[in-house]
């Protein structure tokens, strides 16, 4: 599993020979993630691990207001990279279990995922709460985007 | 002087390596001489296929019928096995929006009897690749 302490995230699909396995693409996708961390320290390996993404996750933190507001400049920096493609993701909020700590709430949240055309999910890392939301949602919408494609290429001929 | 295309099942290709496979866009679909079905690839780059030519034919002329693809590198081996693949051309693509992206590339005789083509880079997360076309003379 992807280690969840860092803010943002950013997801792949995968079955190239280049990597270690040929895959077979069933009905099941499969996520080649980046765990990008959120330090300054590593800003410039950031340029390199997010070449071509195909979605993103970006994780906040709900007892802390400064974490939920770097997700714009996460989101902007994404953008940046990517542009103008799209890019389908997920914005998530950690630390569910700290309720009396909570700063950020949940429609707030929910409200700056949907301006950004995202998705939103709540977590709680510590009791393994919904944990697995994220991923089922970055898959979901990944292989959305491989139905909608294939289509195009269908009507082109 | 007539030419023949080779990368067609009929002749005798056959798609030896694909990094993608989903069953319902197969790479075979790339040699079976028709523009509307197609392989896809079904996510992250590069992506490549090799198609095996039967034997070392000479060829003229290389056609490519593919959509999205931004960076194509297009490698020829003369060997029996797919092995010691020399560059014949690498290029950037130009984006046609709605339409297949149709390339030619010409080559004065040329030896192959594997090409390989990589793409490594595209306009979108997925791209397709319709029909590739070798003309040889026969």
């Amino acid at each position: 599993l992807v280690k969840w302490t860092s803010s943002c995230l950013l997801m792949f699909c995968n079955d190239g020979a280049h990597f270690q396995k040929n895959y077979t693409l069933v009905s099941h996708v499969e996520l080649f993630l980046f765990d990008s961390g959120g330090k300054e320290l590593f800003a410039e390996i950031l340029d390199r691990l997010w070449e071509q993404p195909n979605a993103l996750c970006i994780v906040y933190d709900v007892t802390s207001e400064e974490s939920f507001n770097n997700c714009t400049k996460w989101l902007e920096k994404l953008r940046a990279q990517t542009s103008g493609m799209h890019i389908p993701g997920v914005l998530v909020g950690n630390k569910t279990d700290l309720i009396d700590r909570r700063v950020v709430e949940r429609n707030q949240a929910q409200e700056w995922a949907e301006t950004n055309g995202l998705e939103y999910c709540e977590i709680s890392v510590k009791e393994m709460e919904n944990y697995e939301a994220p991923f089922r949602i970055l898959a979901n919408s990944f292989h959305q985007l491989y139905k909608e494609k294939v289509e195009t290429f269908r009507s082109l001929v | 002087m007539k030419f023949t295309d080779y990368c067609l099942r009929s002749e005798g290709a056959e798609v030896v390596l694909a990094t993608s496979s989903d069953e319902k866009f197969p790479p075979e679909n790339i040699i079976d001489g028709r523009s509307d079905t197609f392989w896809a690839t079904t996510g992250m780059f590069p992506q490549e296929f090799i198609i095996s030519l039967n034997k070392c034919v000479t060829i003229n002329k290389l056609t490519i019928q593919c959509y999205l693809v931004q960076t194509l590198r297009i490698e020829k081996s003369m060997s029996k096995e797919p092995v010691d693949f020399e560059l014949c051309i690498q290029k950037e693509l130009q984006s046609t929006e709605g339409e297949l992206q149709i390339e030619e590339f010409s080559f004065p005789e040329m030896q192959a009897s594997y090409l390989r083509f990589i793409i490594l880079s595209a306009f979108d997360a997925f791209v397709s690749v319709h029909r590739v076309i070798a003309d040889v003379i026969a």
